[in-house]
């Protein structure tokens, strides 16, 4: 039953179309061609990020590896958000985008403290050539461009094709026999929202959130400003 | 301001309300049931109308990846890689991605300027294009004038240009010669030089081109292919689909666990300068066990199995593993696996090769493909493909007199010169500069001893005047008496092909949107300077720029060929981009297929095409098979076929090197000991490096990149850090003999213990205002001013802190590769007054440094010394100049 401005989930339902990212671990070589292709997109300003890549290390020299994880909303298919949103600004459509109204956003936060993958921000006005700011704002599975038959911006950029688009109700997609045919794993599945974007990882890749805290002084010393300069928003990206 | 593009509420409103109406039925059009498409054209995000697409060639690095740029409103609001490109594949690495922030610097230079203060003190006076070009022309009037009232072409050689990134297909060196000056200076020894020399003699060409998909086994020698190494975003994408897709093993070797190591099966980290013997220890047990491709090595090399093995001898894996501290177990381990799978291949960049003696490390790399016959073949090492393209008629002749910062004496088998001497050459007074113009160049920031450059680029008496084309305000331009800018990569026209895959192909640079403001392409400006110079007609220069405009000369480089325009000539590149189409990206595999879905394959064995009937007219054959004609290599005999060969002077590969012997290097792939080996148990060995999302010094303003990366902090090993009671993120002093910097540390499993390692992508005293962190100031008068974004959204607050002041001139005598990872500090706490950023260096040590690199070149007495196995008459080593 849906609550709030919310489509019928869509997943497994015939005949229904139900937009799903699958982003293979094996692929992502953290080049950030992801992070800038949607900053520019979108005209994302300084300081949010609608995805982001999260870089870490494991191991003790010389065995030490690198972990690259990207993240974005999750387009979940019973949306947390949406149900928490009180003025209906934030809605899933029929075919599984979960997208924001900015004219009806007042702001309140409620969506972003919702969401248990912090993919959701205020936009802070001032930005180059897009003039809206002050309301919140998220990924959109680049709805504008899916719907025309594009993939969406961070897909179309992807260096390693770590990031795979599709319809996963269509059993011949791309998405849907990765996600048939490959071990797949999804964030925070214990939260029940039942995330649309898949994860395919290797053995040594951790996805969880652990990797949203910094841990090096570098990195902490960075997130300090970040936190300073932007309370509220903890989806921040970072190479280093 | 950056006025020219606005978006209405009600454009947004648009989008927002289609949206609203759709949300509040919940029901959307049915899409069509098909995958999507994988790019080639865009929407916009404000108000879904689709935006104008015109495709060119990327110059946020030297990759010229082909891109499309989606044009909104006449702005450029979008970059994705060109879908027809065969070797990028429709993508942009984050560099790319970012590129059209280039155009919307705030700090962008959008007039030309005349200095009205004290060199460098930041006073300037706006004027025309027409008083800049003019003001430019009587300068270099005023040398020609003087040569030839004196009668001496040398005097000419006073007209310095000096580039860093030269894409301009021809166009400076055109302009330079036409002023009849041999002094063009490039960057490559800052760059890859060694690499270059170690490979040319070898096999012909500068670098080799993976066939990283199909291949099983990967070794890589200090290259981050999946970061920053030539071709990064066409090799990175091919890399992982064999790593992924063809269950290939990546095994990296690097002093630092680059994105690269840190994604490779295994990951070993050699002493810096030991990448060589580690390669010559794996040789020596491919050919000791007969793991080795006995007719690739028999047909296709100047030397013998016997005689490898003779020569290898002395590099056994214990003996590698004293120098580089790889264990015997894993060499001997890797060889086997290396040589027991096929196809195979090998790449090396910078870690090898930038040091002294960084070529002997290139061409003992380039042993491993060779002796396993995977030269060539499907999935394995293969020569680049190219195109070149006409230059239009007439051309300028030559210069007739050599300049010696062109292409220093001591330096014969440099082939791409030793660019970073000039300061110090000028200084000694062995060339003399009346008129340096710099383009795409920052020394000031990316050399060694960069305050070297500094010292002699603000000394008027050394650079009488000096000119820059930037369109930034960067470290060697806020330098300069007249800066005539540039326009960006997408607002210019240039003709390009670069070897990134293995697909050969032209493609194009044009104005995706017009030049910003009144500002003008490079290209015109050297039309117009010329046109000045010669004004009364003269010099008879002025038929060698006779263009219509910038793209009329582009156009005219591809006039002469037919197959081209076969296929509509310039107007199909416009169109497209890239020239041939060589069919579409399949969207599951991202191969290059036809029609019907199947793959066009690639081209291999180039060397294996046949010598024509035609061309064997007149041809003769010497003993060792090599066909000759009209004095020049035509191919190579072998078994009784003519093969056309490789690019060298027998028409085989050349372990073995006749080039060098001459002026008493060794010929044949040896490891020599560094001193940085042998350095004070206190003592660590410093290293640079460039990351995934920012140029050596182009990038550090563009925000998106900024924001990714904008500190430097310098890596240390926990073990090395903890003896100097250093905790992560602590204030260090890093001190060379040259100077010291105040830099913080970060405390990183990932590098090796002997080691630090500092970024050369930040650390700015200039390149506007973002890169020094100085945002909230004012506009300049001559900038094109705030980006909203930028004043107001910048979070981070620390610009990083530059390496290079500390980085001691060292230069390989046979390629002249500045060594840049074989300078040695100490790293201490800092102490009480130092400050993060403080930076000091001594230029008495500086100039010493140059005197003591000298003592390697081939007259010094360092080279014989070091070289005592060769065996050449040292006594009558041909003089410097004679080559």
């Amino acid at each position: 039953m849906a609550v709030g401005l919310q489509a019928e989930p869509s997943f497994g339902v015939p005949g229904k179309k139900r937009w799903a990212m699958v982003i293979d671990l094996r692929r992502c070589i953290g080049c950030m061609a992801c992070v800038c292709a949607d900053k520019a997109e979108f005209d994302v300003p300084l300081g949010v990020w609608r995805t982001t890549v999260k870089v870490s290390d494991t191991g003790v020299y010389p065995k030490v590896k690198k972990h690259f994880m990207p993240r974005l909303c999750n387009h979940c298919d019973n949306p947390p958000c949406v149900r928490n949103c009180p003025t209906e600004a934030t809605y899933k459509h029929e075919d599984g985008f979960v997208l924001q109204r900015y004219e009806r956003c007042i702001s309140c936060r409620t969506c972003i403290a919702a969401c248990p993958y912090n993919a959701r921000h205020v936009l802070p006005n001032n930005r180059s050539r897009v003039k809206i700011g002050g309301v919140v704002d998220k990924c959109t599975f680049c709805q504008h461009r899916v719907e025309k038959g594009l993939v969406p911006a961070c897909v179309q950029t992807c260096l390693g094709r770590a990031r795979i688009f599709g319809d996963i109700n269509d059993t011949t997609s791309e998405v849907a026999r990765l996600v048939a045919t490959q071990t797949v794993t999804v964030l925070k599945a214990d939260k029940g929202t039942k995330p649309q974007v898949y994860y395919i990882k290797p053995d040594r890749t951790i996805v969880d959130q652990v990797l949203a805290t910094p841990t090096s002084a570098a990195a902490k010393s960075d997130a300090e400003a970040f936190y300073r300069h932007n309370n509220g928003s903890k989806f921040y990206a970072g190479v280093l | 301001m950056n006025k020219q593009f606005k978006v209405s509420r009600r454009s947004f409103m648009k989008l927002g309300g289609t949206a609203a109406t759709v949300a509040a039925s919940l029901q959307s059009s049915r899409l069509v049931a098909m995958e999507q498409d994988l790019g080639g054209t865009d929407y916009s995000s404000v108000d879904g109308a689709k935006l104008e697409t015109v495709p060119y060639t990327c110059l946020a690095c030297n990759i010229e990846d082909g891109g499309v740029a989606h044009v909104e409103n006449g702005r450029v609001v979008k970059l994705e890689g060109n879908m027809d490109h065969p070797n990028t594949r429709g993508k942009l690495c984050a560099k790319g991605n970012s590129g059209f922030l280039h155009i919307y610097d705030p700090d962008r230079i959008m007039t030309p300027l005349v200095r009205t203060g004290a060199r460098g003190e930041g006073k300037w006076k706006r004027i025309s294009y027409d008083e800049a070009t003019a003001m430019l022309a009587e300068k270099l009037r005023a040398v020609i004038d003087r040569s030839r009232k004196e009668g001496d072409p040398s005097i000419l050689n006073e007209i310095v240009f000096k580039y860093g990134r030269d894409r301009s297909g021809g166009a400076v060196k055109r302009f330079v010669s036409a002023l009849g000056s041999s002094a063009l200076l490039n960057h490559t020894n800052v760059c890859e030089s060694s690499k270059k020399v170690g490979m040319e003699p070898t096999w012909g060409p500068d670098i080799e081109s993976c066939d990283w998909a199909n291949t099983k086994y990967i070794l890589n020698f200090g290259s981050n292919i999946l970061e920053t190494a030539y071709f990064m975003n066409p090799n990175a994408q091919r890399l992982v689909d064999g790593v992924v897709g063809n269950k290939a093993k990546l095994v990296s070797f690097d002093v630092r666990l680059s994105n690269t190591s840190g994604y490779a099966d295994e990951w070993f980290a050699p002493y810096p300068g030991t990448d060589g013997v580690v390669a010559l220890a794996m040789a020596h047990v491919i050919m000791n066990e007969g793991l080795y491709d006995a007719d690739f090595i028999r047909d296709w090399t100047n030397v013998t199995a016997e005689g490898l093995i003779e020569h290898l001898k002395p590099y056994t894996p214990e003996f590698a593993e004293g120098e580089s501290g790889i264990a015997a177990s894993d060499i001997r381990r890797v060889a086997r696996e290396f040589a027991g799978v096929k196809p195979a291949t090998v790449f090396s960049y910078r870690g090898p090769c930038k040091h002294v003696y960084g070529s002997y490390q290139e061409a003992s790399i380039m042993l491993l493909p060779i002796i396993t016959g995977n030269v060539e073949k499907k999935g394995g090492y293969c020569l680049p493909r190219g195109m070149g393209w006409d230059q239009p008629s007439p051309v300028p002749p030559k210069a007739k007199a050599p300049s010696a910062i062109a292409a220093p004496p001591l330096y014969p088998l440099a082939s791409h010169h030793v660019s970073t001497h000039a300061p110090y050459m000028v200084m000694d007074g062995e060339a003399k500069v009346s008129v340096w113009m710099t383009y795409y160049d920052n020394p000031v920031y990316t050399y060694p001893s960069s305050g070297i450059w500094a010292d002699f680029l603000k000394d008027e008496k050394l650079v009488p005047f000096l000119v820059s084309f930037s369109p930034y305000m960067s470290e060697t331009t806020e330098l300069s008496d007249l800066i005539i800018p540039d326009v960006t990569y997408l607002e210019r026209h240039d003709p390009e092909s670069m070897p990134g895959g293995l697909y050969p192909c032209l493609s194009i640079r044009q104005a995706v949107v017009k030049p910003l403001g009144n500002t003008q392409e490079f290209r015109q400006t050297l039309v117009d300077v010329i046109h000045k110079v010669d004004a009364d007609g003269a010099l008879d220069i002025k038929k060698y720029f006779n263009f219509k405009s910038p793209e009329d000369w582009v156009r005219s480089h591809f006039d002469a060929n037919a197959k081209l325009q076969k296929d509509g000539g310039y107007d199909f590149l416009k169109k497209k981009g890239v020239w041939p189409i060589y069919g579409k990206v399949d969207k599951e595999t991202a191969k290059i297929v036809d029609g019907n879905g199947n793959e066009v394959e690639p081209e291999y064995n180039l060397y294996k095409g046949k010598v024509s009937d035609a061309d064997m007219e007149g041809a003769e054959i010497d003993e060792k098979g090599t066909i000759h004609k009209n004095g020049k290599t035509i191919g190579v005999q072998v078994n009784g076929v003519n093969y056309t060969g490789f690019g060298t002077p027998s028409g085989k590969i050349e372990i073995f090197k006749e080039s060098y012997k001459k002026y008493g290097f060794n010929p044949m792939p040896v490891y020599k000991r560094l001193a940085s080996r042998d350095k004070g148990a206190d003592e660590l060995v410093l290293v640079t490096y460039k990351v995934n999302v920012h140029t050596q010094s182009r990038t550090a303003s563009l925000k998106y990149l900024a924001e990714l990366y904008h500190k430097n902090p310098m890596w240390i090993s926990p073990n090395t850090a903890a003896k100097r009671e250093i905790a992560d993120g602590d204030l260090v002093r890093v001190t060379s003999k040259l100077g010291y910097i105040v830099t913080r540390a970060h405390v990183t499993e990932g590098i090796h213990p002997d080691v630090v390692a500092i970024s050369t992508a930040c650390g700015h005293s200039a390149y506007g205002r973002l890169a020094q962190l100085k945002h909230k100031e004012p506009d300049s008068e001559w900038a094109l001013g705030g980006d909203p974004d930028v004043t107001n959204n910048v979070w981070w607050d620390d610009k990083g802190v530059h390496p290079n002041p500390i980085i001691r001139l060292a230069v390989d005598p046979i390629g002249g590769s500045q060594g840049w990872f074989d300078t040695t500090v100490t790293v201490t706490k800092a102490e009480a007054n130092d400050k993060y950023g403080d930076s000091q260096y001594d230029r008495e040590v500086a100039m010493a440094d140059y005197k003591e690199t000298l003592r390697y070149t081939y007259t010094g007495d360092m080279h014989r010394k070091n070289h005592p196995e060769v065996d050449i008459d040292w006594s009558n080593l041909p003089l410097p100049g004679g080559h």
